[in-house]
């Protein structure tokens, strides 16, 4: 007992030690956590609770000449996750996909590629949700904290595949995308142009984010905004594209039931009135983020919807290309008009007989005529008389072999030969003959649609290749401003009495008894010439089996109108449709309505197709209605005309098996 | 029994003390539960400012009966103490996935935290009784089973945070009635040795899982870790002097769960910043100390033993609560005395330190 109450006092001042020891630990650890460590912790606590939204800038509205809107902004709702803000997110994630029935692999890998990014920033999980979608995510607000939804504007093209190639379309800033340097300013998720004009205008179009920062509860609820940037919107163009036109080709190839392409320039400054390529995908698919099974049906498909025909594909001229001929003989003096040659129905040339299409020849024709009729012989002659060099100078300055410069991403150039491209490709001698070949567009020279059309306009202008383009005016938010158009690319500055000539040969084609009488139009003077891309040699195609319709022929159509003053000038490449004048009733409709527009006359109307399902063309060739063509893989076998021109084969020393290439 | 002239030796200063930390965790509860949208407060301060009421009223009833009226009592205290934990385990009114509550329509009971006071007198005049004190193993057996029934009943609701604190009453009592120090130190081997085997075999997987995340928080940041991440944002990003009442942002926005109850230090060294954690800290050691000094002024044995009893399970639960508020120990459904929301705690607390003015204020009487 004695002993008890003299310890008692001493245990109360160890136990009073002893909390007096605690309670200083904890006022250190609190001065740790408080002040020394503070910066860290505050930080910490403005994540938790501020939030930037990024605040998307609509993307700049396309016009076209006349002011019509050809793509706008939509309002879409995306959904986006905030990992920082998720307590579980696999309970998040597996939640989402219940109620939105998206797939929850789907979800999960999307977040996967966004591993990386900082946990604050949102990460779009599903693009333009449903309404019901947005509906049922809002009704579960409270167990789906870490979801957003947010409204944004997404790029709406209203008139779906209608100049597809030529808008182009959007996406999702790619990995390797933001890797560039002129992407730095870009962050994850960024919508940026990823083709056609929407590609090439990107930093105009695109316009600058906002953000709005904003206190937001654990719930993600948004409490109250702290401070807000607007939006700026992208800059809004005005195309030199005349909407009416653009729908009239693409009218016309449905319509008529081709695949290809059209191009239609106005030939004074190289201004584009209207192009296509068919077949054609719709952009707006793109815009909210294209699913894997579309694209790889898109990319898959035989067809090659993505594709620009107009500046992608690379094609054979044919008799189109007699125009350069007559251009290069022409300037270098080589001939006049007038020059005469003697066509018995085909000519030799360095011991082989080259055919002309006419049996029996077309006896004695001048250049005029020799276009009109498209005399082989003619050409086989000038060629052989300009020889391939020059022959490359004037297909170069008419813009063949080379790039136009047009204002769209991805164009490839054609090939125009020339004994120093041989020599450099084949390390090869070039031998006279084979300039016969080229004479009339076949062999080794190959165009694009849209290169075939420069060439067109500048021949039809007489003097500048013009390089076309798109942009007409732009309004950056105070008013439109003229776009100055590109300088030209080059000045040909023909002799007149030479572009007359010319310009007489082409408006016979149409008008007097040449193979482009399905062009013509009373009082309109329209100037053309059509031409066959051969798809493969007539050898090729015996080996072939002469079934596929993917080895028929292409036909050509190129023009210009008024023939004395042109106002218009452009290219119509048909897919497998063997024949140039098949292209032209397709060029004559689209000039149509360019006439009827600017005469303010009313719109002329598609002719309905002769006797369907009755032939088009001559039964004996043709026997189907032009859909059901596109459909079918084989048709009746046809005999090829009598002797091919031989294909590019670098192996054959000497060219060309003696006869004609084919022609209409 | 009572008589006028007591009050004289009532400490007021404690009393003082006591009353200022109970306003301080009613004034955070009001910025905890303060509604902004709807410009109202929740209903939990006002069952708080009742049961702070109700609290000095069995303040009151602890002060004026003798506490050695209430030691000899004691064993029929405890009794009914553990009838009703029996009926809680039975018939308790049960949440969050544990029965602690006895539902008196008005109120909610939790009979656990009076267990604390029942298991203080029968210690204390256990010890008191025995005359070698705690000397020995088998005194310390006996005592051993007081503290054991009610702790597994509490333990079985379950609740082990209260039953733990049942431990520091103990052992406190145990401390001051003698408690060979040698004997302490084999308990402190015996528990170290046996913490792997209760880790394996007693602890559930929550239970598991909140001490690796203790260990570890990142590792699990956004489940049992989120809590103690949150709790350490809190406290830090309050900084010196804080950012002001009512302006927290972790509590205001419910970053931090259950910030009026286990949590409500955290929002205070938010808002009051280290200042206002440097002052609160300071009450809690003056109430403490306080405390103790009644222990050493009491005039008998069982005076003593009972306020060292008392002292100790609170201060156990004080030290445990801001240690956890600080994010620095595995969360643990303890409250925070005095200040945090809680009924049955306020009143328990108050009725306690009402025994310990008690003991002081009789120090001269016979």
């Amino acid at each position: 007992m004695i002993e008890d109450r003299r310890s008692l006092p001493r245990r109360l001042t160890f136990l009073q030690s002893a909390v007096m020891a605690v309670f200083a630990a904890l006022a250190v650890c609190f001065w740790m956590l408080q002040v020394a460590q503070h910066q860290k912790y505050r930080e910490m606590a403005e994540n938790n609770h501020q939030r930037t939204l990024a605040l998307r800038a609509p993307r700049g509205t396309l016009f076209d000449r006349h002011g019509t809107v050809l793509v706008r902004n939509r309002n879409a709702f995306n959904v986006s996750l905030v990992r920082e803000q998720a307590r579980d997110l696999d309970a998040t994630l597996a939640r989402l996909a219940r109620i939105t029935g998206v797939d929850e692999a789907r979800l999960r890998e999307t977040v996967d590629r966004h591993r990386d990014e900082p946990r604050y920033r949102p990460i779009v999980l599903i693009h333009d949700a449903s309404d019901a979608q947005v509906a049922a995510i809002l009704a579960r607000r409270l167990e789906l904290a870490a979801i957003m939804v947010e409204q944004v504007p997404t790029r709406e093209y209203p008139a779906g595949e209608l100049a597809a190639h030529l808008f182009g379309y959007v996406g999702e800033v790619t990995e390797a995308q933001l890797n560039r340097p002129e992407h730095a300013s870009l962050t994850s998720g960024a919508i940026i142009g990823q083709s056609g004009v929407e590609l090439t205008y990107n930093d105009r179009l695109m316009g600058q984010d906002g953000a709005r920062r904003v206190v937001v509860n654990s719930t993600g609820r948004e409490i109250e905004t702290l401070g807000e940037r607007q939006p700026l919107e992208g800059q809004r163009l005005q195309l030199t594209i005349d909407w009416d036109l653009q729908q009239a080709a693409e009218r016309a190839f449905r319509h008529y039931g081709y695949n290809g392409s059209a191009i239609f320039l106005d030939p004074r400054n190289g201004e584009v009135l209207a192009m296509t390529s068919v077949p054609a995908f719709d952009p707006n698919k793109f815009a909210t983020g294209i699913d894997r099974a579309t694209w790889t049906a898109l990319n898959t498909d035989r067809l090659r919807p993505l594709q620009n025909r107009a500046l992608q594909g690379r094609y054979s001229p044919g008799s189109t290309f007699k125009i350069v001929v007559a251009v290069a003989a022409l300037e270098e003096g080589v001939a006049t008009p007038d020059f005469k040659v003697h066509c018995a129905g085909g000519a030799n040339f360095y011991g082989r007989f080259f055919k002309c299409h006419k049996a029996g020849g077309h006896g004695t024709v001048d250049m005029r005529t020799a276009i009109e009729k498209s005399c082989n012989t003619y050409f086989y002659t000038l060629g052989n008389m300009v020889g391939i060099d020059r022959l490359h100078k004037w297909a170069t300055a008419l813009g063949l072999g080379v790039k136009t410069g047009i204002d769209l991403p991805h164009e490839i150039e054609g090939i125009m030969p020339s004994t120093e491209w041989k020599r450099r490709r084949y390390n090869e001698k070039w031998y006279a003959g084979e300039t016969i070949s080229v004479a009339i567009g076949q062999g080794q020279v190959s165009v694009t649609p849209l290169s075939l059309a420069v060439m067109m306009a500048t021949v039809a202008n007489g003097s500048t290749r013009h390089v076309p383009h798109l942009v007409k005016a732009v309004d950056r938010g105070e008013g439109w401003k003229v776009v100055p158009p590109p300088p030209p690319a080059a000045e040909i500055r023909m002799a007149p009495s030479h572009v007359q000539a010319l310009h007489e040969g082409l408006w016979m084609v149409v008008n007097a008894a040449g193979t482009g009488g399905r062009a013509r139009i009373e009082g309109r003077n329209v100037a053309g010439k059509t031409g066959t891309a051969q798809v493969i040699s007539n050898i090729g195609r015996q080996r072939a089996g002469k079934t596929d319709r993917d080895l028929r022929d292409h036909g050509w159509f190129v023009f210009f109108a008024p023939h004395d003053t042109p106002e218009i000038a452009g290219v119509v490449f048909t897919e497998h449709s063997e024949h140039g004048y098949l292209s032209a009733p397709i060029a004559k409709h689209v000039m149509e309505v360019y006439f009827a527009k600017r005469d303010g006359l009313p719109p002329p109307e598609l002719p309905p197709l002769p006797g369907v399902p009755a032939p088009r063309v001559p039964a004996a060739v043709q026997t189907e209605a032009p859909v059901a063509r596109l459909m079918r893989s084989t048709r009746p076998a046809e005999a090829p005309p009598a002797s091919p021109i031989p294909p590019a084969a670098p192996a054959e020393a000497t060219p060309a098996g003696p006869g004609p290439a084919r022609d209409e | 029994m009572f008589e006028r002239r007591l009050f004289v030796h009532l400490d007021w200063l404690l009393l003082g003390a006591i009353l200022l930390l109970a306003a301080i965790g009613l004034a955070m509860i009001y910025s905890t539960t303060y509604d902004p949208v709807r410009d109202r407060v929740g209903p939990q301060f006002f069952t708080q400012f009742y049961a702070i009421g109700l609290g000095l009223f069995a303040l009151a009833v602890c002060l004026v009966i003798d506490y050695r009226y209430l030691a000899e009592q004691s064993h029929l205290i405890l009794g009914a103490i553990v009838l009703m934990l029996l009926y809680v385990l039975f018939f308790g009114f049960s949440a969050g996935g544990s029965r602690r509550w006895i539902s008196l329509g008005f109120f909610n009971l939790q009979p656990s935290e009076f267990a604390k006071i029942a298991l203080a007198l029968v210690l204390a005049m256990f010890f008191a009784e025995n005359r070698r004190g705690a000397r020995n193993w088998s005194d310390l057996a006996i005592a051993g089973v007081f503290l054991a029934i009610p702790a597994l009943l509490i333990a079985r609701q379950p609740d082990l945070g209260t039953a733990v604190t049942l431990v520091p009453i103990f052992l406190g009592a145990a401390f001051a009635a003698g408690l060979r120090v040698k004997i302490l130190v084999w308990l402190a081997i015996v528990a170290v040795l046996t913490a792997p085997l209760a880790y394996s075999f007693a602890l559930k997987d929550y239970q598991r899982s909140r001490i690796q995340t203790f260990l570890d928080p990142e590792n699990d940041a956004r489940g049992a870790g989120y809590q103690q991440i949150q709790a350490r944002i809190t406290v830090g990003s309050g900084g010196f002097t804080g950012k002001g009442y009512l302006q927290g942002t972790q509590g205001q926005y419910k970053f931090l769960p259950v910030a009026h109850n286990d949590f409500i230090y955290s929002v205070l060294a938010e808002e009051l910043g280290f200042v206002g954690v440097a002052a609160t800290l300071a009450l809690y050691l003056f109430v403490i100390f306080r405390s103790l000094e009644a222990a050493r002024a009491a005039r008998d044995r069982l005076g003593a033993y009972l306020v060292v009893a008392l002292v100790s399970g609170f201060t156990f639960q004080v030290i445990y609560n801001i240690t956890m508020s600080a994010g620095l120990a595995p969360v643990k459904g303890l409250t925070l005395p005095l200040m945090s929301y809680g009924g049955s705690s306020i009143i328990a607390t108050l009725a306690s330190f009402g025994l310990i003015l008690n003991v002081r204020m009789r120090r001269f009487t016979n």
